[in-house]
């Protein structure tokens, strides 16, 4: 009948068109660096950079004010975009599969495109004064197998944070020191009706929550070029989580807590314990609902407490003639006065030298200030990382009703076997 | 179709051209005004379905950086993924549970609408609201409703006395597909029931008048009359259905959003997180299971059509 020879002309045809598509090559076939808004050999007078919405009100402030003070001083135009952190990883794959790349990107990870070979090193675009002032242990984990690719943008270093009143209502006096007494008073707290410590274990950030406990068993996620995810101190971390998830003093489910999630518990005054930072501190001094307060993390075995920290990656894409407007951004943003401006708006912490003495008035930062220079971060200098990091976030949380070790093993299998 | 052919004339060489003028257009005219739609079609569907399949043949970094061809590795490498069998199975509970489901409530309540009673086009207008308003806003709501620690529902319950442990509806793995389907009904349910009522009201009433007449009771009116004679908007509702719940993403991503893994995700939700959130990050890989979608989709429409088909065959 004429409907099926029809239908099978036009099958026929959207087959034909499909294999065509596909035999020809392919047009997004770009290699690393490739598509720049300029010929070659022309330099480019327009950037564009992505950056992550750190804050509603205060990120797309600072970059535009930002732009305006860049094209004043070098005559550079700044395109400025900011994403939400929620879809920020989608946007710049999807770009970089368009051949879009933008010539700066704000992202938590850098490694993965240094191993691309789509990213300047410092040697390149990072004037040596900045380099110098920028603090050592930056340097070290934005140093991919000898160049500096990742330039911190801001940092932000984790602490204990406690409830008063309900310390005080359980009976307890002063914040736990060690394991055993974080582990009594979660129960002491869990006693009188409220959530003794929040575990945030889901998908979206379980790898910092777990990096702060590991950290403070003297345990590492990778030493001296191994990954060491399974290791015996490892494993005992995760297996004390375990235990005091099943004793039911932390909220219900951590595996499917987020962050968010488990900061509103303390910020409503349900939660006796919480690692947080100086943006939760931030908020908790706006609203004024909780007596809260900020003590070293408690390690095992009571031995100094680790910091834990956190930095953001402003990195630069080669494309070709956007090398001096790219430098040119880099000598006007670790200006004391634009870096720091940044750093204090958004309520983190800074990644110079310079800032750190800047700091130093700010008592509320003290206890994080003091601790940053050493602080301990995840293995970000390493691409597999990346991978490991999404691994780390979707199988983590398995460990509250499964086995940690059969959970550490396989993350150990995946890091080792990840090209 | 032509009133001048005679018993006994060979019918006309070129099938369906008219004698008269009417109607007659140029083929290039033809195609100009056709051209915007065509213009639309190729550029909205096929351009984007032949990227997609190049796409599911190359070789992707996790940075999104195109380092090569891969082949039909990408395909295999669906195939093989250790959650797949979860994956389809999670798929084909939440398309038959939300179809189903949908579509006995939407029978009962177009019955209810097509009555007239005071403020029914109230009731009409308020009917059309949850297919109206965004899903994402529907799912964050429901995602509000169904909190363990500040939510409604648990706390309504707790209050009647019906449960004295909130339930953790999103969190709980043998709560979550009944808290997914109850969105995916309660979005669906607008749609279908004003096929319904369009499809009762093309229902002649001098046929159900005879029957009432006949001495049919009211069940045996429905079932022996009403519903054979819907079974078109019956099957417009199916198929409509089973395409949309198949390809919904907002409901099920939202709902899922501090669930780590796959253990509750349909195909479509599968795809996207392949790309984007997963261990793998591997567009290419997404992309082919994304051609592997439209294949299924297509596949279960053209075997639902085919039934249908047949059934009317032989019900003649």
């Amino acid at each position: 009948m004429s409907w099926t020879k029809k239908s099978v002309v036009v099958a026929g045809l959207a087959v034909a068109g499909l294999a065509l598509g596909a035999c020809g090559g392919g047009t997004g076939a770009g290699s690393a660096g490739a598509g720049g808004s300029t010929g070659g050999g022309q330099e480019a007078k327009t950037i564009k950079i992505v950056a992550a919405e750190y804050s509603k009100d205060h990120t797309k402030a600072f970059w535009d004010a930002f732009a305006k003070t860049y094209k004043e001083k070098t005559g550079y135009t700044l395109e400025v975009q900011v994403v939400s952190w929620d879809n920020i990883d989608q946007q710049s794959s999807t770009m970089i599969q368009n051949n879009q790349a933008p010539d700066i990107l704000n992202l938590n990870a850098y490694a993965s495109y240094a191993k691309d070979g789509l990213l300047y090193d410092s040697d390149a675009v990072l004037p040596a004064a900045v380099k110098g002032d920028i603090l050592d242990t930056f340097v070290k984990y934005g140093t991919y197998e000898g160049k500096f690719y990742g330039f911190p943008d801001l940092s932000s270093a984790r602490a204990f944070f406690y409830n008063k009143t309900l310390f005080k209502q359980a009976g307890i006096n002063e914040p736990p020191k060690t394991w055993a007494e974080l582990e009594a008073d979660a129960k002491k707290i869990a006693a009188t009706g409220n959530v003794g410590y929040a575990l945030p274990l889901g998908p979206e950030e379980s790898q910092g929550e777990f990096s702060m406990w590991l950290f403070n068993n003297g345990g590492t996620w990778k030493d001296a070029g191994k990954w060491t995810i399974n290791s015996d101190k490892n494993v005992e971390t995760l297996t004390f989580l375990k235990k005091l998830t099943d004793a039911k003093l932390t909220q219900n489910n951590p595996a499917r807590t987020n962050r968010a999630d488990a900061f509103d518990l303390f910020k409503s005054g349900k939660a006796g314990m919480v690692i947080g930072f100086s943006p939760l501190a931030a908020d908790l001094d706006k609203s004024k609902k909780v007596d809260y307060a900020v003590a070293p993390f408690p390690t095992n075995d009571g031995s100094e407490s680790k910091t834990f920290g956190v930095t953001d990656y402003l990195m630069a894409f080669k494309k070709p003639g956007n090398e001096k407007a790219v430098k040119a951004f880099y000598e006007l943003y670790y200006q004391p006065d634009q870096v720091n401006t940044f750093i204090k708006a958004e309520g983190f912490l800074p990644v110079t030298k310079s800032g750190v003495g800047a700091f130093a008035g700010e008592g509320k930062l003290k206890v994080y200030l003091d601790t940053l220079p050493n602080a301990q971060l995840t293995p970000t200098d390493d691409p597999t990382w990346d991978k490991v990091k999404l691994a780390v976030q979707q199988n983590l949380g398995g460990a509250m009703s499964g086995d940690p070790k059969a959970v550490l093993d396989k993350l150990q299998q995946t890091a080792e076997t990840t090209k | 179709m032509s009133t001048k052919t005679t018993e006994g004339t060979p019918p006309p060489t070129r099938r369906g051209r008219r004698t008269s003028g009417v109607g007659r257009v140029h083929p290039l005219v033809a195609l100009l005004w056709l051209a915007p739609a065509l213009a639309l079609i190729l550029g909205v569907v096929l351009y984007p379905a032949v990227k997609l399949f190049d796409a599911s043949r190359g070789q992707y970094s996790i940075t999104g950086l195109r380092k090569g061809d891969a082949g039909w590795d990408n395909y295999a490498n669906v195939l093989s993924h250790p959650d797949l069998g979860t994956v389809l199975r999670n798929t084909v509970v939440w398309v038959v549970a939300v179809v189903a489901i949908t579509i006995v409530i939407s029978l009962a309540l177009a019955q209810f609408l097509v009555k007239s009673f005071p403020g029914r086009r109230f009731v009409r207008w308020a009917v059309i609201v949850p297919w109206a308003a965004s899903l994402v806003i529907t799912s964050q709501l429901f995602v509000l409703l169904y909190d363990y620690n500040y939510g409604i529902i648990n706390h309504v319950l707790q209050g009647i006395g019906l449960i004295d442990q909130p339930i953790d509806f999103l969190g709980n793995d043998s709560w979550t597909m009944f808290s997914m389907v109850v969105v995916g009904v309660f979005v669906s349910l607008p749609f279908t029931i004003f096929v319904f009522i369009a499809g009762l009201g093309a229902i002649p009433d001098d046929v159900i008048e005879a029957a009432t007449v006949d001495g049919a009771s009211p069940w045996q009116r429905y079932w022996n009359i009403t519903l054979p004679l819907m079974r078109p908007a019956l099957m417009i509702a199916t198929v409509l259905n089973v395409i949309y719940v198949f390809n919904s993403f907002p409901i099920i991503y939202t709902l899922n959003d501090r669930n780590p893994g796959y253990l509750h995700d349909t195909t479509i939700t599968f795809m996207y997180k392949l790309a984007f959130k997963s261990q793998e990050k591997d567009v290419g890989m997404s992309a082919a299971a994304g051609i592997f979608n439209v294949l299924l989709i297509l596949v279960v429409v053209a075997v639902y059509l085919k039934i249908i088909n047949w059934r009317e065959e032989t019900s003649r």
